[in-house]
C-alpha cells in the first residue's frame, strides 16, 4: 500500500568561519575599457559566487557585469580571502568586493567630479556609462572615462577591501562565546510516499524557505537550495559509507549510492530577500543552511505517513520495513484485526 | 621481478586506431588497453568530456559512436576504430552554443560543471531521439547522469525548454539574458556556464604540461599497522621510474591539520587507515608509476584496531596518537543554566537516540593535481583546493621552504562539498616537483578518492528534552559521540558546529550539550557541508516531531513556541539581533499549504491530513514504464 505524509524542520546555521576570526580582502582597479579588474584570494567551488562578485562590482562602480574581470585563486598574486566553504563566499568576499569597489569609485566619482568641475556627489555610473545627475550633455562611456583620466591627468583608480566578522572561541567549560557575526534561518517541509510493500520512500515535494540576506542572484541562491535538498534527499534515503574493521565496504559510485533525476522532488524555494543589517551590502549565505533541515523534513514526513519513527540514518527501503514490522509487532491483536 | 604476464608498462602492446572524432578523421598508435575516454582525452588531448568514476555509473564521460551515446570509461578503445566519434567538445560544430547548451546557460544549470559536458551529451541524445519528450522522459534520459551540485532541476528546466525552443514553441529569444535595471538581485546568466556546458574550462586532470611526470601512490592495505620494513629499491629501479618518495624525503616538519597537527604526508613508521599514502611513485607514464607501486615491499607489523568510537575510549581499546589518551580528539562542552532542575520540573520528557551514518562527498572531480617549478624555485601546485591559504602554510613547514617560495593556485573545482579542504596529497606533489624539477600530474581514481579522502562524521546522539504541557521546551541534554576517524582533520571544528547548533534556533533556558570526536582506525572524517549541524540538527527536528506527537500539538506550532525573536541569547549566550526564524517558518507554510494537526493523525483518531498532492509536488516515479525504457540504447 502507498501512504504519503507530511513533515517539518527548522534549521539555522552560523555563517563564516568557525576555527578563527573570518577575513577577506580584495583589490579592484577600474581599467582600460571601462572594464574592472578583482583579484581576491579564492574561487568558486561551483556555487556561482564568481558571478555574484561580477554582479555585486557592476552595481557598486558602474561596469556591466561582463565587463568584470576576476584574477582569483593564486596565493603568489592576489591578496587572501582565506577559504572555499563554510556558507562564506558571498558574504566575506561579497562584502569585501563591495567595500573595495565603493572605495575605487569614490575616487572616480571625485575625478571624474574634478574634470567635469561638478560635485563627486553628482557622479552617477551604470551598466558602462558615467554621468552628471541632471546634465544631459556630462555623459560619456565608461571606457571614455578611463581613457581621459590616465592619459590626460595620470590618475589610475584602485581600490582595497577588507571584511572581517567578529568571533570569539568557544569557553571550554560552558561553551560561551560569539562563534558568528550572522545567522541564516530556515524550515521546510517535504512531502513523501511511502510504499509499505518495499518500503521505499519517494520524495515528492519540498518547499524551502530560508533567510538567506539580500538576494543577489535568486537563479544562485534557487540553485544552492535545490542542491541541497537533493543532497538531503540522498543522506536521508539512500547514502552510507560503510566499513567492515576499517575497509569499505562501498568502495565506488556503483555501491555508494546517490540520488539520480529520478529521485527528485518538486522543489519550491522561497527566499526571504532581508538584507543583514551588520554589513556594508546585507548579504548573508544558503550554501550549507539548506541541507540540514531536509533530512528530518523527510523522516518527520515518513512517520506522518505510516507512523514510524526513523532515528538512523539513511532511512532505507529495508530499514523501513523492519520499523513497518516491528510496528504491527507491538500493536495489539484487536488493532491488528482491525488493520 | 618481471611482470608475470611479460607486460612491460614501458612498452604496452599498442593498437592503431584511426577513426573520425569530431568530424576530423585522425589515426593514432596508442596503448592496447586504452579505454575511448584514454584515447579522446590522453591522446587527442580533448578534454571536454571528464572521468567520474571509471565504472559506468556516473555518466560525465558520455559520448557519442556513430550516433550511440555510451559511457567511454568502459569502452574499449577499439570500439571506435572506423567510427565517428562526437565529443563535448565540439558538439557545436564551430557555430557557438547549441541550444541546449545555451539553454543550460540560461537556466543556471551548471554549478561546479563536472557533470555538465556527460549531462549535455544525454539531453543531446534524448532529445535527437525524442523531439516532443515529455518531463518523464527526460528524466529517464538523464537518469545515467550522476550531477552532486545542482539537485536537477535546472537541468530538467533546461532541457524541457531547450526542446520547446527547437520544436518552435518558445522563441530563440528565450535563450537570451533579459533585461534589467539592477544587477543585485537580477538572475544574471553564470558568467562561468559557456565554459562549463562546452567543456572548455579545464580542471586539475585536464591539464597537461610539456615534460610532465606522472605520479602514483601506494596506499595502506591495513587499517592499523607498524610498517617494519619499506624497501622501493626494485620501484626505484624499473625504467622510466623517476623517483619514489617516502617520509623520509620530507625536508621540513611532516606535521600538519586544519585544528591538530597530528598527521604526516605520507605515513610515518605506522598506517592508521586503509588507504592512508605511504609511498609516490613519479614516472615518465601513469602505467609505469602504478607498475613500480605493485614493486613496493612493504612488511607490516599488524596492530590491533579500533572501529567503533565508544570502544576506543575505553582503556582497553589501542590507541592511535601518544597524544590523545583514550584516544579523544575533541569534547565541546555548552553549559547553560542547569539541565537537570530544567528537566524535574518538565511536565514531559522525551528521550531518544539518533544515528547517522558517514557519507561521501561524492563530488563528481575526483582529487587531481598538478605542481612544478618556477624558474625562481618557488614550487607551485594547481589543485582543488577549497583552502589554498591554510595548505599554503601548511607546505611551507613540511617542505622547509620560505612561504614565498610556495605558491597554491586553486584550479577549477569540480564540486567540493567540504571534502577539499582538508590537505590530501599537495604534499606529495609538490615534494615530487621539487625532487624531479618536472611538473608532476596526480589523477585519483574514483575507488581512490572513497578511500583516501575524509568523510561526514557519523554521529550517535542521545536526546533529552524537557518540555511544559504547554510546549515550552524548559531543557535540553544532547550527548553526540562521533567517528573522527584516524586523523583530526576538521573533527574540533565539526565537534563545534554540532554542539553550538545542535539544540536548534530555539529559546532554551536549560542547556547541556556534550560533542565529542574520537580516533578510530576509520576512515577520517572531515569536513562536510553544513559540518556537523547536518548532523545535530537532524537529531533536533526529529526529536521536536516526536514532542509534538506526545503533546498532541501540530509540529509547527510547538516550533512557533519555542523558536528565537529579535534579540534572542543564543545557547552560547550571544545576542543577536535580527532573527527570522518565525518569518521561515510562516513562508514555508504558506508555501506548502500545510495543514496543521498533530503527526500521523490517524493513529489519534483526527481526520486525514487535506495538504496532500497539491502544486508543489511531483508525481510519483514509475520507474520502468517510460516510454525511453522500450528501445533504451546499449552501450
Amino acid at each position: 500500500m502507498k501512504k504519503r505524509g507530511r513533515g517539518m524542520a527548522c534549521g539555522w546555521y552560523g555563517i563564516a568561519r568557525t576555527a578563527a576570526m573570518d577575513r577577506a580582502a580584495v583589490w579592484v582597479e577600474i581599467d582600460d575599457g571601462g572594464t574592472l579588474k578583482v583579484a581576491t584570494g579564492v574561487t568558486e567551488i561551483g556555487e556561482g559566487v564568481l558571478t555574484g562578485l561580477c554582479q555585486i562590482a557592476a552595481e557598486e562602480t558602474g561596469v556591466r557585469p561582463e565587463d568584470v574581470v576576476l584574477a582569483d585563486n593564486d596565493t603568489a598574486r592576489v591578496p587572501e580571502a582565506a577559504h572555499a566553504g563554510a556558507t562564506r563566499m558571498t558574504y566575506m568576499i561579497g562584502n569585501a568586493v563591495a567595500l573595495a569597489c565603493r572605495e575605487a569609485f569614490g575616487k572616480f566619482a571625485a575625478a571624474m567630479a574634478g574634470y567635469w568641475q561638478v560635485s563627486p556627489a553628482s557622479i552617477r555610473a551604470r551598466a558602462g556609462e558615467v554621468w552628471v545627475v541632471g546634465s544631459p550633455s556630462q555623459r560619456m562611456s565608461m571606457e571614455h572615462a578611463v581613457h581621459i583620466l590616465k592619459k590626460d591627468r595620470g590618475i589610475v583608480i584602485v581600490g582595497s577591501g577588507l571584511f572581517t566578522s567578529a568571533h570569539t572561541a568557544l569557553d571550554p567549560e560552558t561553551g560561551a562565546a560569539t562563534p558568528w557575526q550572522s545567522y541564516v534561518f530556515g524550515t521546510q517541509i517535504a512531502e513523501v510516499e511511502v510504499d509499505t510493500d518495499t518500503g521505499e520512500v519517494q520524495v515528492l515535494g519540498v518547499w524551502a524557505a530560508h533567510d538567506v540576506g539580500r538576494v543577489i542572484n535568486p537563479q544562485q541562491v534557487e540553485g544552492q537550495i535545490e542542491g541541497g535538498v537533493i543532497m538531503g534527499v540522498g543522506h536521508a534515503l539512500m547514502e552510507a559509507y560503510s566499513q567492515a574493521a576499517g575497509h569499505t565496504t562501498t568502495p565506488g559510485l556503483a555501491k555508494y549510492i546517490l540520488p539520480t533525476t529520478l529521485d527528485v522532488p518538486h522543489v519550491t524555494s522561497v527566499l526571504i530577500d532581508e538584507p543583514d543589517p551588520k554589513t556594508p551590502l546585507g548579504v548573508k549565505g544558503i550554501g550549507e543552511p539548506c541541507l540540514t533541515p531536509t533530512a528530518p523534513a523527510i523522516v518527520n514526513a515518513i512517520h506522518d505517513a505510516v507512523g514510524v519513527r526513523m532515528t538512523h540514518l539513511p532511512a532505507t527501503p529495508e530499514r523501513v520495513l523492519e520499523a513497518l514490522r516491528l510496528k504491527r509487532a507491538v500493536q495489539p491483536r484487536e488493532q491488528r484485526k482491525v488493520a | 621481478m618481471p611482470d608475470p604476464s611479460g607486460f612491460d608498462p614501458a612498452q604496452p602492446p599498442t593498437t592503431r586506431i584511426a577513426t573520425t572524432v569530431n568530424g576530423r578523421r585522425v589515426a593514432r598508435t596508442v596503448p592496447l588497453h586504452y579505454r575511448v575516454i584514454d584515447f579522446v582525452r590522453e591522446e587527442l588531448k580533448l578534454t571536454g568530456n571528464k572521468e567520474g568514476c571509471g565504472a559506468g555509473e556516473c555518466g560525465t564521460c558520455s559520448m557519442f559512436v556513430d550516433g550511440t551515446l555510451i559511457k567511454s570509461c568502459l569502452a574499449p578503445v577499439q570500439k571506435i576504430h572506423g567510427k565517428t566519434v562526437e565529443t563535448v567538445d565540439d558538439l557545436d560544430a564551430d557555430k557557438g552554443m547549441t541550444v541546449i547548451q545555451r539553454a543550460f546557460h540560461k537556466c543556471g544549470a551548471s554549478q561546479c560543471g563536472y557533470c555538465i559536458p556527460g549531462m549535455v551529451m544525454a539531453a543531446t541524445a534524448t532529445l535527437r531521439k525524442r523531439p516532443e519528450a515529455s518531463l518523464d522522459e527526460i528524466k529517464e534520459g538523464l537518469g545515467g547522469n550522476i550531477c552532486r551540485c545542482t539537485g536537477y532541476q535546472k537541468i530538467l528546466d533546461a532541457v524541457a525548454m531547450a526542446r520547446d525552443v527547437l520544436n518552435g514553441a518558445r522563441p530563440q529569444a528565450d535563450l537570451d539574458e533579459a533585461a534589467t535595471d539592477s544587477f543585485i538581485g537580477s538572475r544574471t546568466r553564470r558568467l562561468d556556464a559557456p565554459a562549463k556546458v562546452t567543456g572548455a574550462i579545464k580542471y586539475a586532470a585536464d591539464l597537461w604540461m610539456p615534460n610532465m611526470l606522472h605520479m602514483q601512490v601506494l596506499r595502506s592495505p591495513h587499517p592499523h599497522a607498524r610498517i617494519q620494513r619499506l624497501d622501493v629499491g626494485e620501484a626505484r629501479a624499473m625504467p622510466g621510474v623517476e623517483c619514489v618518495l617516502t617520509c623520509d624525503d620530507v625536508p621540513g616538519v611532516d606535521n600538519f591539520g586544519v585544528f591538530i597537527e597530528d598527521q604526516p604526508i605520507m605515513a610515518r613508521g605506522v598506517v592508521r587507515y586503509v588507504g592512508e599514502g605511504i609511498a609516490a611513485v613519479v614516472a615518465e607514464t601513469a602505467d609505469i608509476a602504478r607498475e613500480a607501486v605493485k614493486r613496493i615491499r612493504v612488511t607490516y607489523d599488524i596492530l590491533p584496531g579500533v572501529f567503533d568510537p565508544v570502544e576506543a575510549m575505553t582503556e582497553s581499546a589501542p590507541q592511535l596518537h601518544g597524544f590523545a589518551p583514550g584516544n579523544l580528539c575533541k569534547h565541546t562542552r555548552i553549559r547553560k543554566g542547569d539541565v537537570d532542575a530544567g528537566l524535574r520540573a518538565a511536565d514531559l520528557v522525551v528521550q531518544e537516540t539518533y544515528r547517522t551514518s558517514a557519507l561521501e562527498h561524492a563530488y563528481l572531480e575526483p582529487e587531481a593535481g598538478l605542481a612544478y617549478l618556477e624558474p625562481d624555485g618557488c614550487v607551485t601546485v594547481m589543485s582543488p583546493s577549497q583552502n589554498i591559504t591554510h595548505h599554503r602554510h601548511m607546505l611551507a613547514r613540511i617542505l622547509g621552504r620560505p612561504i614565498n617560495k610556495v605558491r597554491m593556485i586553486m584550479s577549477t573545482v569540480g564540486g567540493g562539498f567540504g571534502g577539499k579542504e582538508d590537505m590530501l596529497y599537495q604534499g606529495m606533489l609538490a615534494l615530487a616537483a621539487i625532487r624531479t624539477r618536472r611538473p608532476v600530474r596526480y589523477v585519483f581514481t574514483r575507488e581512490e578518492s572513497i578511500a583516501a579522502s575524509a568523510k561526514r562524521h557519523p554521529f550517535s546522539i542521545d536526546y533529552t528534552m524537557g518540555l511544559t504541557r504547554g510546549g515550552l521546551i524548559v531543557a535540553t541534554r544532547m550527548v553526540m559521540v562521533s567517528d573522527g576517524g584516524a586523523y583530526a582533520m576538521s573533527t574540533p571544528g565539526v565537534m563545534n558546529k554540532s554542539a553550538i547548533l545542535g539544540p536548534g534556533p530555539y529559546a532554551i533556558p536549560n542547556v547541556w550539550v556534550d560533542a565529542i570526536g574520537v580516533y578510530t582506525n576509520n576512515t577520517p572524517s572531515g569536513a562536510f557541508r553544513a559540518f556537523g549541524a547536518f548532523q545535530s540538527e537532524f537529531a533536533t527536528e526529529s526529536h521536536l516531531d516526536l514532542c509534538a506527537e506526545r503533546l498532541g500539538m501540530d509540529p509547527a506550532q510547538l516550533r512557533r513556541l519555542n523558536l528565537m525573536q529579535d534579540g534572542a541569547t543564543t545557547h552560547t549566550r550571544q545576542q543577536l539581533d535580527r532573527v527570522a526564524a518565525t518569518a521561515c517558518l510562516d513562508a514555508a507554510l504558506a508555501a506548502a499549504r500545510w495543514d496543521p494537526g498533530v503527526p500521523h493523525r490517524e493513529a489519534h483518531g483526527e481526520p486525514a491530513r487535506v495538504d496532500l498532492g497539491g502544486p508543489g509536488t511531483r508525481a510519483p516515479c514509475t520507474l520502468g514504464l517510460g516510454t525511453m525504457a522500450t528501445d533504451k540504447e546499449t552501450t
